[in-house]
């Protein structure tokens, strides 16, 4: 090796790897060529400024299933937009759990407009639970803007623990026999109901209510 | 006095007499001091190096090397500032501080279970399932920061179920997901 070349290659070396687009969690586990795949749709995610994370999580998902790899580029591909449309609509500062919850919440069929809505609704607040409760209410057999309604009306009082509730308390309707419509149609309007009351704030779960704190 | 000391007798003398010192001698030292710069600035003058010409002789392939070398660094160091920016950094996400999350399952029939998930890079070693003596219910406890988790059991090392007690989750490669939803607020 000439001497001149020393600099150059010690720059090489001292590039963290992850820039040079070599995920090392996908060596061994994704083959190539849709390793390179991945790896470049991670490198364009990072530069938009999207999390890598969720992207990973997904191709590896796909290769401890023993998918194609054709699948598991088409699979990252997709997660890769759904995360552009949930980062317009969440904003810049949304976090990684807030943009996958987001996500699965668009993937289940609620609107880019319902999770920009959600945002407006709760200012400042953590979005994560209340858009992965918009998911999984749709995976419970609830029609797609029916849920995301839900989730919307709740918006302003719930919080985590509250979201968590109804919809364990939905599900176990239906699980019950419930249709999954009717379980929602009564457990929002207890919610609604104790929301109204004042000096209280909802719990759509358990249908009771407490005071608000100082 | 021997003979030697006498002959230096003379040059003793001569050295004895004083010097002659030309008149404007005063003039030309002082004239030497005025030139002479403060000491302060001659130590920035020592430091100023930097700010003269440089001329480096570099070969078209070398120069293209460097380049290509500064490129790849600039790139490196943007995604790295990318890369921390408002998103959770991964480190955190794959060692979250959370609430305790039980997993269990009930497989009576089960050699060994692992449960694989966004939280482990779906590995099927890293987290394996306890088997309570006596019956045949397998558990793990992983604390999970607040977000969404989908993940699946694997039994035996090949039978994969989902968790019945959990919501089911999507999946794009034909095996069910379930689904922990951990919430912060």
């Amino acid at each position: 090796m000439r001497l001149g070349m020393i600099p150059l290659w010690l720059l090489i070396a001292a590039t963290p790897p992850m820039a040079r687009g070599q995920e090392p969690r996908l060596l061994g586990r994704v083959p190539d060529p849709a390793r390179a795949q991945v790896d470049a749709i991670l490198d364009a995610a990072r530069v938009r400024g999207l999390p890598v994370e969720p992207l990973l999580d997904r191709a590896l998902e796909g290769a401890t299933k023993g998918a194609p790899p054709a699948a598991i580029v088409a699979a990252v591909t997709r997660l890769r937009d759904e995360l552009v449309v949930v980062s317009r609509a969440f904003g810049e500062t949304a976090s990684t759990a807030e943009l996958t919850a987001g996500a699965s919440a668009l993937r289940a069929g609620a609107g880019a407009d319902d999770l920009a809505r959600l945002r407006r609704l709760r200012p400042g607040r953590p979005l994560t639970v209340a858009a992965a409760v918009m998911a999984d209410l749709v995976a419970a057999g609830v029609a797609a803007d029916t849920a995301a309604g839900a989730v919307l009306a709740l918006a302003q009082n719930a919080d985590d623990a509250d979201y968590i509730a109804f919809r364990r308390n939905v599900q176990r309707d239906i699980e019950l026999g419930a249709s999954p419509a009717a379980a929602l149609a009564v457990r929002i309007r207890s919610a609604t109901d104790l929301s109204s009351t004042p000096g209280s704030e909802t719990m759509p779960g358990t249908g009771a209510s407490r005071k608000r704190k100082p | 006095m021997t003979e030697r000391e006498d002959s230096l007798d003379p040059i003793i003398e001569i050295l004895r007499e004083p010097a002659g010192l030309r008149a404007d001698l005063t003039d030309r030292v002082m004239s030497e001091v005025d030139r002479l710069p403060p000491p302060g600035i001659a130590a920035l003058d020592r430091v100023r190096w930097w700010r003269r010409t440089w001329t480096i002789r570099l070969s078209p392939v070398r120069g293209l090397g460097l380049a290509a070398g500064l490129a790849v660094l600039a790139l490196g160091v943007h995604l790295a500032g990318r890369r921390a920016g408002p998103a959770t950094p991964p480190g955190a996400e794959r060692a979250p501080e959370g609430q305790p999350i039980q997993f269990v399952l009930i497989a009576p029939e089960a050699q060994a279970v692992a449960v694989v998930g966004d939280f482990n890079d779906w590995s099927m070693s890293a987290t394996p399932l306890a088997r309570t003596l006596g019956d045949g219910v397998w558990h793990v406890t992983i604390p999970l920061g607040p977000g969404r988790y989908r993940y699946a059991f694997v039994v035996n090392g090949a039978i994969w179920r989902n968790d019945p007690e959990a919501p089911a989750a999507e999946d794009e490669f034909g095996r069910a997901n379930s689904v922990v939803t951990v919430g912060g607020s």
